[in-house]
């Protein structure tokens, strides 16, 4: 690479760079400013950080919003890998015509839109006495045909001879998955822990329909709340958006590296 | 061996906690179960607003029913829509709040989609002759009146007394006047100032619809029909938008955030828009005392124009699905549709400016507003309402605004009037399936 092509290049992702930076230090400015500063397009740190603290839980019940987000994405997250790690071992390691049909019946459930079948899971889960609960809120989400086929694909990758040598030294199918199998997809299992505790927790359209008590509320709840009313206090709002993205972010830094690997596939 | 054991131990701990989780959702399954004969549910959004003004309500009602409990639900507009047509649609009616905040542009719409889920509140004990025709309009239908109204829509002219001064107007000057002499004055003010008089969102129709409303006009006829082909009044409407765009007096920004932006940052020397615009431009403290509040201008050349005209607002319905609908229309009316001193405890601390005409002649309602050169504002804006046209909303007004939208958003760029209003008449019909 000449000099010039370098240097081009370095401009090119220097922009880059700050046009996808620039929107989470906006947030971050917004949120220690009063709101009359923000609509008038301040872009330097304010000193109403602390006001807005106080706003903020004076006006929203942040603490139970916090906890109820964390206890519905971590026992969704566990609940979900366990659920779907062994669906997409069992998918593949014993798979046959029909276990293949099977999994093309999921994907394609993949395709239909949530709105779509959200009026008939109301319904069912309304019959079923689950609206207001724990269970309501993670069963319709637990399996997912997405994360089913990424453990699908991982065991692919598992190698067969290994198991039959594990099968012979008498161990049952359910040890080598849990002995053999899941030590070795640490990486898969990382993957699938943040896209799925993402998705849980930025989940807001089906927990706003079967959650109508006020102590069900999460964080994208509480942000959803802020944003209606004649006057939006936008310092609040953003502090509020970004108490409701520091955990996925420190999900995602946690797990950065195997996410990495996990999504590429490797295995070690 | 130990590790299998204490797999199962964890599976076994994770399934309790789960169905432990299932049982300590506390309110039970629907949001009337476990209610008692004196509680009430209600679904609304906005804590410095309709929040506020429902929990002093209930204080109010507390006085001489010492046992009410009213349980308050935040849910956002959007939300309470969505959550509506769930529980409507798969007839789980029992799943809804006793009381929820509705929007009125969207009340006949879910009145007559969904019949059975709001409760008649004809003849319930509320007096709806308190309040503006053009409001309780909005949630009448088939002669029924289906909803309690509560905020004001009522729509305000706000001007900059200091950039009008600068170019030698006062605010008196812009009280019961014509778009046309608008224009003319605004144009004067440009020149002068650099300031335009009004800013806009572009691709809403929200200026529209007051300019419409104002002159008695709706995009649809009383049997629910579009009517905006032939209809002179919107084609005078959009022909006066156009020629204030034209000549620089309106100016059009992106978003909602942006036109905000143009009063807190002083770029305009005004705004039109329903009273509760008051709230966003008083966040501008410095500006304060530099803002005064009079009449819309009002359209030439078409029958019944007025100075007069509604944006948004909203009202409180009644679910039919409801444990205690009684309990629920006797508490709207003695505190929402019955009490001056409510009215007169939520003014002062929330600007939550109502609709309720006894309470205009209040001493609180009467109170000059520092904010607004010490004029009392309030009263004059309940006196406004008073004299609002009413408008056909129907089931499809949200898909003919956004048609009327779109038309507009052609025309300010060169299209023809004419044919523009075609395509968004057969728009609307096309979305009504006719």
């Amino acid at each position: 690479m000449t000099k010039g092509k370098k240097f081009l290049a370095y401009a090119f992702l220097t922009v880059v760079s700050v046009i996808s930076v620039f929107p989470l230090y906006w947030m971050m400015v917004a949120a220690t400013n009063k709101s009359v500063d923000v609509s008038r397009g301040t872009l330097i740190f304010g000193t109403a950080l602390f006001d807005n603290v106080k706003k903020l839980f004076a006006s929203q019940n942040v603490a139970t919003a916090l906890g109820n987000s964390f206890k519905y994405s971590i026992i969704m997250t566990f609940i979900s890998l366990l659920v779907c790690s062994i669906a997409g071992y069992g998918f593949e390691v014993f798979h046959d015509k029909a276990k293949d049909r099977v999994m093309s019946v999921i994907l394609l459930a993949m395709m239909v839109p949530f709105a779509a079948t959200m009026i008939p899971l109301y319904r069912m889960f309304s019959s079923a006495r689950l609206l207001n609960s724990t269970l309501g809120f993670i069963l319709p989400t637990i399996s997912t045909p997405f994360l089913i086929m990424m453990f699908r694909q991982s065991a692919r990758s598992f190698p067969s001879d290994i198991m039959e040598a594990a099968r012979l030294d008498g161990l049952s199918e359910f040890q080598i998955f849990y002995r053999m199998f899941l030590p070795t997809m640490r990486s898969t299992y990382a993957a699938a822990m943040t896209i799925t505790f993402m998705s849980a927790w930025n989940s807001y359209l089906w927990p706003k329909v079967i959650m109508s008590d006020a102590n069900s509320i999460t964080m994208p709840m509480l942000v959803a709340n802020l944003t209606e009313g004649y006057v939006t206090d936008y310092g609040i709002l953003m502090l509020a958006v970004l108490v409701c993205t520091i955990p996925t972010v420190i999900v995602f830094f946690l797990l950065q590296r195997s996410f990495a690997e996990g999504i590429t596939g490797a295995v070690k | 061996m130990k590790r299998r054991i204490a797999s199962i131990l964890l599976a076994g701990a994770m399934v309790a906690s789960l169905t432990a989780c299932g049982n300590s959702g506390g309110a039970g399954q629907n949001a009337g179960d476990g209610a008692k004969a004196n509680e009430l549910t209600v679904w609304c959004w906005d804590p410095a607003f309709n929040i506020y003004a429902m929990e002093e309500a209930a204080k109010v009602y507390q006085k001489d029913h010492p046992d009410f409990k009213l349980n308050v639900v935040e849910t956002p507009w959007a939300d309470v829509q969505t959550k509506l047509t769930t529980a409507a649609t798969s007839k789980n009616l029992d799943t809804l709040p006793d009381i929820l905040l509705m929007q009125d542009n969207a009340f006949q719409k879910n009145v007559i989609s969904y019949p059975d889920a709001f409760k008649d509140l004809t003849g319930s004990g509320v007096d709806f002759s308190k309040f503006p025709k053009a409001k309780t309009a909005y949630s009448v239908v088939e002669g029924k009146n289906y909803g309690v109204p509560f905020d004001n829509g009522a729509a305000i002219a706000a001007y900059r007394t200091d950039v009008l001064k600068e170019a030698g107007f006062t605010d008196a000057d812009f009280t019961d006047i014509t778009w046309s002499k608008y224009q003319a004055m605004g144009k004067e003010i440009l020149a002068k100032t650099g300031k335009p008089l009004l800013s806009c969102t572009a691709g809403e129709s929200d200026l529209i619809m007051i300019m419409l409303q104002s002159a008695g006009g709706s995009l649809f006829d009383k049997d629910g029909n579009p009517s905006m082909v032939g209809n002179d009044k919107l084609k005078k409407v959009i022909e006066t938008y156009v020629s204030l765009v034209k000549s620089g007096v309106l100016v059009e920004v992106n978003d909602w955030d942006q036109y905000v932006g143009t009063m807190t940052n002083s770029t305009v020397a005004g705004t039109i828009n329903g009273c509760w615009i008051m709230a966003s431009i008083q966040t501008a403290e410095d500006q304060s005392g530099n803002w005064a509040i009079t009449n819309i201008p009002k359209l030439e050349g078409v029958g019944d124009a007025t100075n007069y005209s509604n944006n948004g607002g909203s009202s409180w319905a009644v679910t039919a699905g409801s444990k205690n609908p009684e309990l629920a229309a006797d508490f709207l009316s003695k505190t929402f549709a019955g009490s001056v001193p409510f009215y007169e405890t939520i003014l002062p601390k929330s600007g939550a400016l109502a609709t309720y005409l006894p309470a205009a002649d209040s001493k609180v309602y009467g109170e000059p507003q520092e904010f607004f050169g010490g004029k009392p504002v309030y009263a004059q804006i309940t006196e406004f309402a008073s004299k609002v046209p009413s408008n056909n909303t129907g089931v499809y007004y949200y898909e003919a605004r956004d048609a009327v939208a779109t038309a507009i958003t052609h025309v300010v760029s060169g299209a023809d009037i004419d044919s523009e209003i075609k395509t968004a008449e057969d728009t609307v019909k096309f979305a009504m399936g006719k």
